[in-house]
């Protein structure tokens, strides 16, 4: 699966602001919005906080894939943002995340969702992958690593 | 507008019927349209026998003799043939049902030419069943099979016939080199067939025989090509011309390699194209087109046009819509199939093989000798125990459509005679009836392979098992996966009806998904592990809500409560 098809640059977050699970959500999807990937930031900071509360996206090794399903949007978005002091997620291993990547698909709607996180996840499978991540500098960076 | 179109369908129908009742035309139309009737009434009642007679034979083979339906079918054939029950002549038809055709076939051309297409759809199918990652890794083998089996008994052949037949002695006279032709192609028809019913399509001797095979009926089709070419040489009392064969060949080999790679690599456009029809019957339908157009390509490269049908299924073997190819063409193949078998089995002539019958006996004895020996030998230096070795053999035993053919130029091109061609109906017939039993009986057993090594690279993977409390829960879960995994545009192909068994497919991505009770068990490469857990893990956290959405409905009670109110009541007690 073609990542590039899905991310540009401008969808990557260098450097999260935010310091906990819920300011990290909110500071992605607000991104997302401003760029006019989100017709209604409410309903898809519902979605995705939904599918936390029945159980957290934070999987092992620093990576969360918080996602969820609205009609807030047309066709699958994405974006990756960075914490490299990391955020406690409620993670499977109780490791702090530093690598986030989010996705909202539409209600209903078939398509490659669920494959992308999967190609994603496959890709953060290297540990010098991750740390390469976690050491770049610029967005076109980030995106050339989940590219290659 | 309307009123426009009207008047201008008026004129159209008044022109038709001025030009339809012009009296000579109309005559000639008549007369063509009699003649055309009565062929098109025969095929229809010949082909109404050749389907019920095939599936009653196959039927009765399969239940009763526990052989594979292929036989049963070929019998079918035989029995009502034109050299047999067919050539009856039947009072309403006042002629046979069957009647012997004029050039070299027995059945009408339109009769052959149904085979024909059957023989197409047979090979594409084939052609799709096959696992290319394990073709390509048996293609080596399978090169040595086909080469040993072709040189041996292309040899045998010839040398009986210039120790036994009088007049032949030399390799090079024409009788010698078409009964040595003649044993070098195997049917990868019959011998799909078997590995189809036994489901060993795929195992390391199958895809061994079917690579072997395949390569057969190339390697045959050039001998063919060259055969007669040196034939019509020494017919004219000339030299042989060694360009002209060698050119020949290199033409036959150009088409059968090109077509491979081109449409290996190919595949994936391709499939993406077949998908912009978003339709499954018409992908399906298209396919099978371009299944037939390869085929024509082929024949018009001088070699059969089973191999170009062939070469599109192996295509698109790897392709994820393989199986719903394979899903949607299953009763076009149920159909034509049969009635394939049973016109080779009607090409059977009972009176030609009298004169010739020891000789066509001793014949057969080495063409058989030819192949399990020419093709087993290789298959054992090549990595199979003796038991593999001799399922590979034995699976290279059936002749068809190509020794057909290749009888029929031979014939046409006078070298051989009516009794040698019935030599060659003789080992057809015992090679392909005696092949599917030892086929059969040769699958039971252990592993042909005897470097266990190479299945254990064929199991690593990953397995994610899951329990549910009954096979009802298991079911319906099973039925929100493959959901799932279609919302993901995965295909899923289920595999038989006794068991559930999935095939889900997209690109190179494929996963097996079995449920067996209570128990879901999802296999694929450790590659794709992470694709598997999250789409099963979306699908059992949707289910929460689900649960939770039917906690919220009334209690069950008081819906079956309301459902059971009335059943019993009257209209008129209602009024």
């Amino acid at each position: 699966m073609n990542l590039k098809k899905v991310l540009s640059p401008e969808d990557i977050i260098i450097s999260l602001e935010a310091s906990s699970k819920e300011e990290v959500i909110k500071e992605m999807v607000d991104h997302l919005y401003r760029r006019g990937k989100i017709d209604d930031r409410e309903a898809a900071l519902r979605a995705i906080l939904e599918r936390e509360k029945k159980m957290s996206t934070g999987l092992e090794k620093g990576v969360a894939l918080p996602h969820g399903k609205c009609e807030a949007v047309k066709e699958l978005v994405a974006a990756i943002a960075l914490k490299r002091e990391g955020v406690d997620f409620d993670s499977i291993d109780g490791q702090p995340a530093q690598i986030f990547i989010m996705t909202l698909s539409p209600l209903n709607r078939s398509g490659p969702h669920i494959q992308f996180l999967a190609e994603v996840t496959r890709l953060l499978k290297s540990k010098e992958k991750r740390e390469k991540i976690l050491q770049a500098s610029s967005q076109e960076e980030v995106l050339e690593l989940f590219c290659s | 507008m309307k009123v426009s179109l009207s008047s201008k369908r008026k004129n159209f129908l008044a022109f038709l019927f001025l030009f339809l009742s012009m009296g000579g035309l109309s005559l000639l139309a008549k007369e063509q349209t009699h003649e055309m009737g009565q062929k098109m009434t025969l095929l229809v009642l010949q082909l109404a026998l050749i389907v019920i007679t095939a599936r009653f034979f196959g039927i009765i083979f399969n239940r009763f003799f526990h052989q594979p339906r292929v036989l049963g079918e070929l019998v079918a054939g035989m029995a009502i043939g034109p050299y047999a029950l067919g050539a009856i002549s039947l009072p309403f038809l006042n002629s046979p049902l069957f009647p012997r055709g004029e050039g070299f076939l027995p059945v009408t051309p339109e009769l052959y030419g149904l085979a024909v297409i059957a023989s197409i759809v047979l090979l594409f199918m084939s052609g799709l069943e096959t696992d290319l990652p394990t073709f390509i890794r048996f293609s080596l083998v399978g090169t040595a099979v086909g080469v040993g089996g072709v040189v041996l008994s292309f040899f045998l052949g010839a040398l009986i016939a210039v120790l036994l037949l009088p007049g032949v002695d030399s390799f090079i006279s024409p009788a010698a080199l078409f009964l040595g032709a003649l044993s070098t192609a195997t049917s990868v028809g019959i011998t799909a067939r078997v590995l189809n019913e036994r489901r060993k399509m795929s195992s390391p001797e199958g895809v061994t025989i079917l690579a072997g095979a395949v390569l057969d009926d190339v390697l045959g089709i050039v001998i063919l090509a060259v055969v007669v070419g040196i034939s019509r040489v020494q017919a004219g009392g000339s030299e042989v011309e060694w360009a002209h064969i060698g050119a020949i060949a290199l033409k036959a080999f150009g088409f059968w390699i090109i077509c491979t790679v081109l449409g290996i690599l190919s595949a994936n456009r391709l499939t993406r194209g077949l998908k912009w029809l978003r339709s499954n019957d018409a992908i399906a339908g298209v396919a099978l087109g371009l299944a037939l157009f390869l085929a024509g390509l082929a024949e018009m490269a001088g070699l059969a046009m089973i191999i170009g049908a062939y070469i599109m299924g192996l295509s698109l073997s790897q392709t994820d819509i393989a199986s719903e190819l394979r899903n949607r063409l299953h009763g076009v193949y149920n159909f034509l199939v049969p009635v394939f078998f049973c016109v080779m089995g009607m090409m059977v002539n009972f009176a030609a093989m009298k004169g010739i019958l020891i000789f066509g006996l001793i014949y057969a004895a080495f063409a058989i000798m030819g192949k399990v020996v020419g093709c087993g030998v290789p298959a054992y230096l090549m990595g199979f125990n003796l038991r593999g070795a001799f399922r590979v053999g034995a699976g290279m035993l059936p002749r068809g459509e190509v020794t057909l053919i290749i009888a029929g130029v031979g014939l046409s091109a006078g070298a051989i005679g009516a009794d040698l061609f019935g030599v060659a109906i003789v080992t057809l017939l015992i090679a392909s009836i005696i092949a599917p039993p030892i086929l059969v009986k040769s699958f039971d057993g252990g592993s042909g392979l005897r470097k266990e090594s190479l299945l254990k690279k064929e199991e690593r993977g990953c397995r994610i098992k899951l329990e549910f409390p009954s096979p009802h829960i298991a079911s319906f879960i099973r039925n929100r996966i493959i959901e799932a995994f279609e919302n993901e545009e995965f295909f899923v192909h289920r595999l038989n009806i006794e068991g559930l068994i999935y095939h889900i497919k997209k690109e190179d991505i494929f996963i097996t998904l079995q449920q067996k009770q209570g128990q879901i068990e999802l296999s694929t490469s450790e590659e794709n592990r992470a694709l598997v857990s999250l789409i099963v893990m979306e699908e059992i956290l949707a289910l929460k809500d689900l649960f939770e959405a039917i906690e919220k409905v009334k209690r069950p009670e008081v819906v079956c409560e309301e459902l059971a109110v009335g059943l019993l009541s009257d209209e008129q007690e209602k009024k």
